[in-house]
């Protein structure tokens, strides 16, 4: 998996400082205060799980990083620099991808052009087609079905195919939104191989999800959200024997 | 291709000697024009447009009032084929410049409608185009704007400078060069990064915009294109030869958006070869039924019923005809599909090998016209 993407200038973080650094972020829907000051840190290489039960404000917290969401206080910091005023585009641009809830694919397009869209912004040719390969070397799947429309593959694959997208970009930040939701178990085990794969070559995860088993499994630390508020943070192993966190999230 | 729309030009009144059907086929080409530039709002963008024929209208204006004097200027007389090198581009440009405009105007809203609410705004403009034409008076008292708006004509129609007509300069050459030119555009148009980007926005928002699509400028950009299509063909109507030499507000009513409408649904939402074929469609099942409407047996009907409305019995064929394709064909005649699309677009040889195994071929044609 190539990662920087050759027509965007080097990511640099300083050693110990944060790729991703949310400070008190909080976003309002309409009255609805649906982040009440959330404050996280993702470090580079890092994966790091959001977990918590539906409305928490985990896909609020993603979608606000990407700049989807208005921002109602605090800052959000990407490799050191504040992303204030900045639009979904010029964050994607300065190397955030996201992976949005629900195999946010584009059904009538084909695989292929899915994939090309992921690149929208970086429209080197050669890059392009050397992040395809890379993609279809993780997804297999995807390789055989280039031609097919994005609609016609099957949830597993769908998901597959929105990371690969993500992927087009070549983001140093991958923010995922519940990639196991509505997928078969056994493909579930494969996108987090995957999702495991893509760490090691060196790009920064922020997983969201309500799995919280396998969310805990490939992470190394984890945030646990409550209505807007982070109620416990620690290391995934920890809070995997946490017996609050068993009680409420894993079934005892 | 332009070779054989030039020989058009010249043959086409031997080739064809009934001018209603000379009429049909230049006006088929015009609503080519039209159900391809509807097509960018409605079919690639998503979103839904119910005015296209204020488009058309702005367009229709512009070319005919600039046509007329251009004519004016050049000295009048007949319009001669070398002279609608000068008068046809100019025109047209004027047209597609004016059309763009109210476009983006329109398009503006656009970004914050959706759905219907959208297509009221649509309505609402080319209503008011249509009305504020319509109703005006020449009145010579009014402030500049009356007047000037007086000068079009009113619910009578534009009738060129001191009543003289319009100077029919587009000929076959330039209905059907431009009908063909701006179909190329259109396919261009639709699988260029562009229009992927444009028909990503219309399958999930959030997603396109995730992986770096700018929503705001490509819904205005569509409608800014889409005017300028509508414009263009409107502004042909408006100088065609063997057309209708009116220009009135009537002929940019609700009817002639919802047959735009018409032809897109009915091509199929999306595709732009379906556009082209619903607008041909369109225009020759208008004809076919203005043709029951003659037969005796009509006729004689109506004779026993005098109150019988014969518009009224042509709307109903025409509801007809389409709840009957929608029944069969919820996704048009096409659907999003093209005909003469190659299976296998290679561009620039980017396969990755991987995925070559070609579905077998669903049309039988595998050729890029």
């Amino acid at each position: 998996m190539r990662v920087a993407h050759p027509t965007r200038a080097k990511i640099e973080v300083e050693d110990g400082k944060p790729l991703l650094e949310l400070e008190v972020v909080k976003v309002s829907y309409g009255g609805i205060k649906a982040l009440k000051g959330i404050s996280l840190r993702v470090m580079p290489g890092e994966i790091v799980a959001m977990i918590g039960a539906n409305g928490a404000g985990k896909t609020t917290t993603l979608k606000t990083v990407m700049g989807l969401l208005r921002l109602a206080g605090g800052t959000i910091r990407f490799a050191g620099r504040s992303l204030e005023g900045q639009s979904t585009e010029a964050r994607v641009e300065a190397g955030i991808s996201l992976v949005p809830e629900g195999r946010a694919i584009f059904p009538n397009l084909t695989v292929r052009e899915n994939l090309e869209l992921g690149a929208y912004l970086h429209r080197d040719a050669k890059a392009m087609k050397e992040t395809i390969e890379d993609v279809t070397a993780l997804f297999p799947r995807l390789g055989e079905r280039m031609k097919q429309e994005g609609g016609t593959l099957s949830g597993g694959e769908q998901q597959m195919l929105a990371i690969g997208r993500a992927l087009m970009s070549r983001p140093a930040l991958l923010l995922l939104d519940e990639p196991s939701l509505g997928i078969a178990p056994k493909l579930v085990h494969q996108i987090f191989a995957a999702i495991t794969e893509i760490a090691k070559s060196g790009v920064t995860i922020l997983l969201v999800e309500q799995n919280t088993r396998i969310a805990l499994a490939t992470s190394k630390r984890a945030y646990v959200l409550r209505s807007g508020e982070i109620a416990l943070e620690g290391d995934s192993k920890e809070l995997a024997h946490d017996p609050e966190i068993k009680a409420a999230y894993l079934g005892g | 291709m332009l070779g054989v729309a030039l020989v058009l030009d010249f043959t086409l009144e031997d080739l064809v000697p009934d001018s209603s059907i000379r009429q049909l086929m230049t006006l088929a080409a015009c609503n080519v024009v039209v159900a391809l530039s509807l097509n960018v709002i409605n079919g690639m963008a998503g979103q839904f447009s119910i005015g296209h024929a204020g488009f058309m209208g702005i367009g229709g204006y512009t070319s005919a009032v600039v046509a007329s004097h251009v004519h004016h200027m050049l000295g009048g007389g007949e319009p001669t084929f070398s002279r609608s090198f000068v008068v046809v581009p100019i025109s047209l440009l004027c047209s597609a410049a004016l059309a763009g405009l109210f476009g983006f105007l329109v398009g503006l809203p656009s970004l914050r409608l959706r759905g219907d609410y959208l297509a009221i705004v649509t309505l609402g403009f080319a209503e008011i185009f249509r009305l504020v034409i319509a109703t005006a008076q020449s009145d010579e008292d009014g402030d500049v704007f009356t007047r000037l708006i007086s000068r079009l004509g009113g619910q009578n129609g534009y009738q060129g400078i001191d009543n003289q007509g319009v100077p029919l300069y587009a000929g076959p050459f330039w209905v059907f060069g431009l009908a063909f030119i701006l179909g190329v555009v259109a396919w261009r148009i639709k699988f260029s990064g562009w229009g992927r980007a444009l028909r990503a926005l219309r399958e999930d928002e959030i997603a396109a915009a995730a992986v770096g699509v700018d929503p705001t400028r490509y819904k205005v950009t569509s409608f800014v294109i889409a005017a300028v299509g509508a414009g263009i063909a409107g502004g042909l109507m408006a100088i065609m030869r063997d057309g209708t030499p009116l220009v009135n507000p009537d002929n940019y009513n609700f009817q002639a958006s919802f047959d735009a409408i018409t032809m897109v649904i009915l091509g199929g939402s999306g595709s732009v070869t379906g556009s082209a074929l619903g607008g041909v469609f369109i225009t020759f099942t208008i004809k076919a039924i203005e043709q029951v409407q003659a037969l005796d047996f009509i006729q004689e009907l109506r004779t026993q019923f005098p109150t019988l409305d014969l518009n009224a019995l042509r709307m109903i064929v025409y509801a007809i005809v389409l709840v009957l394709l929608m029944a069969w064909r919820p996704e048009g005649l096409l659907g999003e599909r093209e005909l003469f699309q190659r299976r296998k677009r290679n561009e620039g040889g980017d396969d990755t090998g991987t995925g070559t195994e070609a579905e077998p071929a669903a049309s039988g044609k595998a050729v890029k016209a």
